[in-house]
């Protein structure tokens, strides 16, 4: 009923309705699925990493675990999935029928090989059934095929550069992502060697080599294979700073264009991976745990969001964090920040009271009369931790010499 | 659904609700807590699915645990204090606690010190004298009770099984008779001559055994109970025959009690609550109020009863109409009577549900004051070495607090037994 505003956007030559793309999973692998994702509103799919036809795919089930708290809340799912069961001769024919079914959809497609040939023979049948992109699958924890099995190719500098150029070389005009893991020493390196390699942009990131948990009673990690695991990817909420912080590293190091990946629960979650530089945010988790319809709410956050700030298009807001991150070594330093708490809206927990005195500096005291406690100027630092526990946010921390305020809302 | 399943969802329930809370320091809530549990960590380890330890807690902090998950008056004690309850709605502290007793009731591994002192005499068998036994043990005395009936008090003898089930009150009454009570001995004393020169120190727990009678005409007729009579023999699950209308005189929880294990045992009959005073003056708990409205129970305020009519037996109860204008000392109002303003109101049972007192002739050498016994701040009696403590001193209340003055007896006991 409610009009929303346009939040079409342009990716790599592609016009997007809106920012939100599903990401290679289980999501995109079956074909009447992908079809309902497009038809709930998602801008487009990369239809989940295929491999050429005698590539075998020997998948474990059960492969799914979840990390949360007690609650069973999902905020991290482990997988020990691998790529997609159907082969290139399949993805081929789903390519055609559903550019052929949504013509203003992107339509991508996610590919992983061993040789050269492989690599390069995936981008020319795909390209032949008219996809509109290609991602190339360097860090499924699980590992990568070919010289060196098990480990992520992305993780090594050379061979992201080496195997980014075979596949642009045979994709020519049909834009090239290059799929990486935040698990490296130095992210701006393989950004660069993917810059190196030719590639159009690059999808920041993927899931996370994890152990996502042990039975206690069993011995047994998760997720078990009737007894037996082995590392999982990582994925869903649980992960979201980490990858705030890839897309962010590499946009204030290189000029590529990013596809943000890897942890975003939420409209708020994607504008945040936007305002560090992401053109568009992938989801994976959120729609795994909770469908399809959560992209009525990411729509209609980002138009409020537009809206209120005064943006004409999601555009604007990419990358405008960029400029605030600094290095440790350029912040300054401030001599009079200490805490401040809001009498009005303290409940009295005392929770400040006793984070401050087991891990911060001692300087909170309580007060006989109310259950509201009271920072001793003296020895607060400033340290923001009492601000953390506050369970109504009636801390601020202020800085007195030039008189200014800051205070957050916890996310 | 079966068992299983139904502990499944209380277990879900639990941890949900547990994350809600704050984990407030020095924590409200146990202020509040007549006993002070140690509110905030046992919902801490539950919500970290210790389930078990979480238990290890509140077992040993009271002694009556199980009972008081079921019967403690939760809205007017600690969940009033709950800070949560500052931003959104308190935590249903009660409710937890519960689930903890009923799901994770473990008493094995106990560690209790060798018997090193004396014997010490408690009097009467109800929560008071139970916490009072279950502290000394700890401390390492042979507490010996002496009481006319089998332990529990109100608990065993009053409290509906609606709301306090057979199993619950055993699993704390067990604990305490296997753990916790060197001797039983099945007696009344009426004389504290009798057992004073055996022992250096007793505890008196006799709670309030008499109750007020209501000084009216008619008081005799067939047909008129009082209330505790009635509770008891419900509980005993005696058949009592009732007629079409009930009435109940009082306006305390006992009253309410009784009207609402009336109306809910018999939901065809008519239950009608008279009390002197207003709506607001109401002593029982507000939760138990609205019970009574929920389950349809009528009310008569401001209603002084002044005669029991009927031939041989009750037809109706006559009462005038009062005002309450002027406050007593107290900040209370005092009914004033509104004259010409009888009328009757046809009832067939009258309950009787005014007050408790204790035994006019019990102990004669023990002082009292205003009808109960009388102890300094050390819970010490008039006569050295003689402690008291419950509802026979503080003229009744919650049974956590009943536990409470007997737990503050034993540390008063231990004190004063190792100083002398
Ligand atoms: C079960 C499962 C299977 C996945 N399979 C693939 C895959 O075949 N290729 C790929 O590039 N990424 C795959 N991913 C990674 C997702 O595309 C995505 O990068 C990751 O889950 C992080 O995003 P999220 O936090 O929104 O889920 C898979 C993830 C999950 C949970
Ligand atoms: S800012 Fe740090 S030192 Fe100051 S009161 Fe808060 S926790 Fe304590
Ligand atoms: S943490 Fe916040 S609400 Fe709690 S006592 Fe401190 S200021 Fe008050
Ligand atoms: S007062 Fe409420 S929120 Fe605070 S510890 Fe007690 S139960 Fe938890």
């Amino acid at each position: 009923m409610f009009k929303l505003r346009d939040l079409s956007i342009e990716f790599l030559g592609i016009t997007l309705e809106n920012p939100f793309i599903l990401s290679a999973s289980p999501s995109t692998d079956e074909l009447e699925i992908a079809i309902n994702g497009l038809e709930a509103g998602w801008a487009g799919v990369i239809l989940k990493t295929t491999s050429v036809e005698d590539n075998p795919v020997p998948l474990k089930y059960p492969m799914m675990s979840s990390f949360g708290n007690y609650s069973k809340r999902v905020l991290g799912l482990g997988n020990i999935d691998l790529i997609s069961k159907y082969h290139i001769d399949e993805v081929e024919k789903r390519v055609k029928i559903l550019k052929e079914k949504f013509p203003h959809k992107m339509i991508g497609a996610s590919i992983m090989g061993s040789k050269k040939e492989d690599w390069q023979n995936l981008v020319y049948r795909l390209r032949k059934a008219g996809v509109d992109i290609i991602e190339c699958s360097f860090s499924c924890p699980q590992g990568s095929m070919g010289e060196a099995p098990g480990r992520m190719l992305a993780q090594s500098v050379q061979a992201t550069e080496k195997v980014t150029s075979w596949v642009k070389e045979a994709a020519e005009n049909t834009p090239v992502l290059i799929k990486i893991t935040p698990q490296v020493t130095d992210i701006v390196e393989v950004a660069e060697a993917v810059k190196r390699g030719g590639a159009d942009g690059i999808t920041a990131s993927n899931t996370i080599p994890s152990l996502l948990g042990i039975d206690i009673y069993t011995f047994e990690p998760y997720p078990t294979v009737f007894g037996y695991s082995s590392y999982s990817g990582l994925s869903g909420n649980a992960i979201k700073p980490i990858t705030l912080r890839t897309i962010a590293e590499i946009k204030r190091n290189v000029d590529i264009t990013i596809s943000g990946n890897g942890g975003a629960y939420s409209s708020r979650d994607a504008i945040e991976f936007m305002l560090v530089g992401a053109s568009n945010v992938q989801f994976c988790t959120l729609p795994m745990v909770y469908g399809f319809r959560v992209i009525e709410e990411l729509k209609r956050g980002l138009s409020h969001y537009l809206d209120e700030m005064g943006f004409k298009s999601p555009s604007e807001i990419v990358g405008k964090t960029l400029e605030k991150i600094k290095t440790n070594e350029e912040l300054i330093i401030l001599d009079f920040v200490k805490a401040k708490i809001d009498e009005e809206k303290c409940v009295g927990c005392e929770l400040c009271f006793v984070s401050c005195r087991d891990g911060g500096h001692m300087a909170i005291e309580l007060k006989e009369e109310t259950r509201v406690p009271k920072v001793n100027e003296e020895k607060c630092v400033g340290c923001a931790l009492c601000m953390q526990v506050c369970p109504v946010d009636a801390i601020k921390i202020y800085e007195r010499k030039i008189n200014i305020e800051h205070y957050y809302i916890r996310k | 659904m079966n068992e299983k399943d139904f502990e499944k969802i209380a277990l879900e329930w639990a941890i949900i609700e547990a994350e809600r809370c704050l984990y407030c320091f020095d924590a409200p809530c146990e202020k509040a807590c007549p006993i002070n549990l140690p509110i905030s960590n046992f919902i801490y380890f539950i919500k970290n699915k210790n389930f078990k330890s979480a238990y290890e807690l509140v077992r040993e902090n009271h002694p009556l645990i199980s009972i008081a998950g079921c019967v403690c008056p939760e809205e007017i004690l600690c969940q009033t204090e709950c800070t949560r309850g500052k931003i959104d709605k308190p935590i249903k502290i009660r409710e937890l606690h519960k689930f903890l007793t009923e799901y994770f009731c473990d008493n094995k591994n106990l560690s209790l010190p060798e018997y090193k002192y004396e014997e010490v005499a408690i009097i009467g068998g109800g929560p008071a004298s139970l916490s009072c036994a279950f502290y000394l043990r700890t401390f390492g005395y042979k507490t010996v009770v002496f009481s006319d009936t089998e332990l529990g008090g109100i608990p065993l003898k009053e409290i509906s099984n609606l709301r306090l089930s057979d199993e619950t009150l055993k699993r704390d009454l067990d604990f305490i008779k296997e753990n916790f009570i060197f001797k039983f001995v099945r007696k009344r004393v009426e004389n504290l001559n009798e057992i004073l020169n055996s022992f250096k120190a007793i505890f008196i727990g006799i709670g309030l055994s008499d109750e007020i009678e209501l000084e009216v005409l008619g008081k005799d007729k067939e047909g008129v109970f009082k209330a505790r009579e009635i509770l008891r023999k419900i509980k005993r699950g005696e058949e009592i025959k009732f007629g079409e209308r009930i009435g109940v005189i009082g306006g305390g929880n006992v009253a309410f009690e009784v009207a609402n294990t009336l109306k809910t045992l018999y939901p065809d009959k008519e239950v009608i609550i008279i009390y002197r005073r207003g709506l607001t003056d109401l002593k029982c708990y507000p939760e138990e109020f609205e019970r009574a409205k929920k389950l349809g129970v009528n009310f008569y305020f401001e209603s002084i009863p002044i005669e029991i009519v009927g031939k041989e037996k009750v037809e109706g109860i006559k009462v005038t109409q009062v005002s309450l204008k002027e406050k007593d000392k107290d900040g209370r109002r005092v009914p004033k009577l509104i004259e010409n303003s009888e009328f009757i109101i046809p009832l067939n049972n009258i309950i009787i549900a005014i007050g408790q007192k204790l035994e006019e002739t019990i102990f004669p050498e023990i002082q009292k004051e205003n009808g109960l016994i009388k102890v300094d701040e050390n819970f010490m009696t008039n006569i050295k070495g003689v402690f008291a403590g419950g509802d026979c001193v503080n003229g009744g209340d919650t049974i956590t607090r009943a536990a409470k003055e007997g737990k503050l007896a034993a540390f008063k006991i231990h004190e004063y037994l190792r100083r002398i």
